[in-house]
């Protein structure tokens, strides 16, 4: 009897023990990434952030392995949003040691002073790329062109189809739902508000926000839903509930191979750039640099542009593209002209007030 | 569900301070410390701890000051009227969950011991399965070119095709679903509690269907009709997954507020005040339970004496 007792107790205590260390375990699996780690040489891993959907799976084939393949360093995705890692970052522990993300984000980061400055002598990419300054930017480094597009059923408006964003906005002539892109997956689309209602392309900036709205508020009742996240545009398109919807260029490539009725519209489209910044407290940051560096190869950029319909920032890229692939990027040279370039210096002065206005007018 | 049992009886208060001493040095008692000290640290660092730094993040304006501001905003223009809209909601679900699973609850106390095992198992078991899933199949059957819509179509049902998603109807078509297990459970424990005596009683002295369903059975289940109709309103208050995907912008409720307010805005504090409103009407609501209990136990008191 007496021995079971101190058995008893000695296992209590014993599982006390266990739930020390787990509960300790659970509180410090941010340390055991922190750049001091010490680990140092040992730790091979490298953690990429991406938005992850279609396009994380086209950078995983077309960059991430075949980097992988040429350097044996073993790369993690993970896809937290921009709160979360600046909460990481803030933290001072990061979970990762590269971000892939737009180029007005990383405007953002830098202010947060959540980035580390670029060192561009690490890149030997760059030298000599050609690749446009407003893409080597102190803390980030562009990478692609992406932009916003119309999409919509081929089969849905009677064998007409819109061209423009006031097609678009015409819900008499193309009558059926829409989908407009929510302001928690990017900034709001006010630009192709103004596009509809006859503001010419070059004279987008600065928004005439209260004309944008009022324009928004004509097409709001056909709006059936705001979607938040890159993948939901091509569900609601399949699925019939809308007939057309901005999307994110190159989402519903997949569906369009699969036989969908779908398509785009490159008339108005906004381009936005996307790149790499390396979080302050980041890991590893050498590998972070090689992949960077990686990246940017002309054939690299290349190979990624034939999988994703991204644009290459490196001019060379080109040469290896063909031009059947070429005409379906929508920052290619031949298809500057029927888009425009966000400003991003006006969205990063302007996010905040935008956004607070936008989340008011959705919900009247 | 553990929050709506009944409080621990307060026996260490009514004990002395040699009491106290006296059971302290209890083997057993120790033996009960020693096996309560892991859920009381877990319990201190991983849920009192955070509700506390909350409150305080609520009341901390910019520049680390005390300030109210963030509660004054929570409760005036476009996140007021979240509030509201989440209180209707909330209403609305636990209001037709209670109708479908009292009608639920009740058939399957009629069926034989079998069968009811086996509704029983239906009603429950789609509870195991991810909500996401559950939200993403009820997407598909109330979409435009849904099942549903489909089949009201070829039936020549006037009006139809429905929206049935993303407005107000798919929301409280959604939550209800997901509440209706909870109710459905809560009260059938109660009906299957109800002595069938007093049924065949009421209606051997004379009184109808109605009189005995309204006069007798009712009030024996009534119990379980508030817990179950406050339960699935306190859920439904802080829920996010089902709003956000089959709702539209105008069935933005709190938590998705919350949720917009750190991942979009950077504004923990707005946040916080925002999850310690949503804390204080749940409060409410059990507050709400224990004031219907004792006031239906005094009346049961006076008829009694």
């Amino acid at each position: 009897m007496k021995d079971t007792w101190i058995d008893r107790r000695s296992f209590l205590r014993g599982l006390g023990a266990v739930a020390a260390t787990s509960a300790l375990a659970a509180c410090g699996t941010g340390t055991s990434r922190s750049a001091g780690g010490g680990a140092g040489t040992g730790s091979k891993t490298l953690v990429v952030r991406n938005s992850g959907g279609a396009y994380g799976d086209a950078n995983m084939k077309a960059v991430l392995e075949p980097f992988m393949k040429e350097t044996g360093i073993e790369i993690k995705v993970i896809n937290p949003n921009y709160a979360q890692m600046l909460a990481q970052i803030k933290q001072g522990r990061p979970q990762f040691d590269l971000i892939d993300n737009s180029m007005i984000d990383f405007v953002k980061f830098a202010q947060e002073d959540a980035t580390q400055q670029i060192d561009y002598d690490r890149l030997k990419s760059v030298k000599n790329a050609d690749i446009p300054k407003n893409l080597l930017t102190p803390t980030a480094v562009g990478k692609n062109y992406w932009g916003s597009v119309i999409g919509y059923r081929t089969d849905a408006f009677g064998g007409k189809k819109p061209n423009s964003w006031a097609d678009f906005w015409d819900t008499a002539a193309l009558p059926g739902s829409r989908g407009l892109q929510h302001v928690d997956a990017d900034i709001p689309e006010l630009e192709f508000a103004l596009l509809a209602d006859g503001v010419p392309m070059d004279q987008l900036y600065p928004l005439d926000l209260d004309r944008a709205f009022r324009k928004l508020d004509e097409i709001k009742g056909s709006v059936k839903k705001y979607w938040d996240t890159g993948a939901l545009p091509g569900v609601l398109l399949g699925r019939r509930e809308v007939d057309a919807s901005t999307v994110w260029y190159g989402r519903l490539n997949d569906l369009i191979k699969q036989g969908q009725p779908l398509a785009y519209v490159f008339q108005g489209a906004r381009r936005q750039s996307n790149g790499w910044a390396i979080p302050r407290g980041a890991a590893n940051v050498d590998a972070a640099y090689q992949l960077i560096d990686y990246s940017l190869r002309p054939e690299v950029q290349a190979h990624f542009s034939e999988i994703y319909p991204f644009a290459p920032v490196v001019p060379a890229a080109y040469k290896s593209i063909k031009d059947e692939v070429a005409a379906t990027l929508l920052g290619a040279p031949q298809n500057l002209e029927t888009g425009f370039d966000a400003n991003v210096e006006w969205w990063v002065g302007n996010d905040e007030v935008v956004t607070k206005r936008w989340q008011e007018w959705a919900r009247v | 569900m553990a929050v709506l049992a009944p409080p621990p009886e307060p026996v260490v208060a009514a004990a002395a301070t040699g009491g106290w001493r006296r059971r302290l040095s209890g083997r057993r008692t120790r033996f009960g410390l020693l096996n309560a000290t892991p859920v009381v640290v877990y319990l201190l660092v991983l849920f009192v701890y955070p509700i506390f730094s909350t409150l305080l993040l609520s009341l901390k304006d910019e520049d680390g000051g005390f300030t109210l501001h963030w509660y004054a905003d929570a409760l005036s223009g476009t996140s007021l009227d979240i509030l509201l809209i989440t209180l209707r909601i909330s209403a609305e679900t636990s209001a037709i969950s209670l109708v479908v699973g009292f009608l639920l609850a009740y058939w399957i106390t009629r069926l034989r011991p079998i069968w009811a095992g086996l509704v029983m198992l239906v009603v429950v078991v789609p509870h195991f399965i991810s909500a996401l899933v559950r939200t993403y199949g009820w997407i598909i059957l109330l979409g435009d070119h849904g099942l549903v819509n489909e089949t009201l179509v070829a039936l020549h049902v006037p009006g139809a095709p429905f929206q049935l998603l993303y407005n107000e109807l798919g929301v409280v078509i959604g939550t209800t679903s997901v509440m209706l297990p909870y109710t459905v459970l809560l009260l059938y424990a109660v009906m299957r509690g109800v002595d069938r005596g007093l049924i065949a009683a009421a209606a051997s002295m004379g009184a109808g269907r109605l009189v005995t369903f309204f006069r007798v059975y009712l009030p024996l289940v009534a119990p379980g009709l508030v817990n179950a109709g406050i339960l699935s309103f306190i859920l439904c208050l802080g829920y996010y997954l089902t709003p956000a995907l089959m709702g539209g912008p105008k069935q933005t409720m709190v938590a998705s507020l919350i949720d917009e307010q750190v991942m979009k805005n950077n504004q923990w504090n707005g946040a916080s005040a925002l999850g310690v409103i949503l804390l204080l009407l749940t409060f409410a609501g059990l507050l709400s339970l224990r004031l219907v209990k004792s006031v239906s136990e005094a009346a049961k008191n006076r008829g009694g004496a």
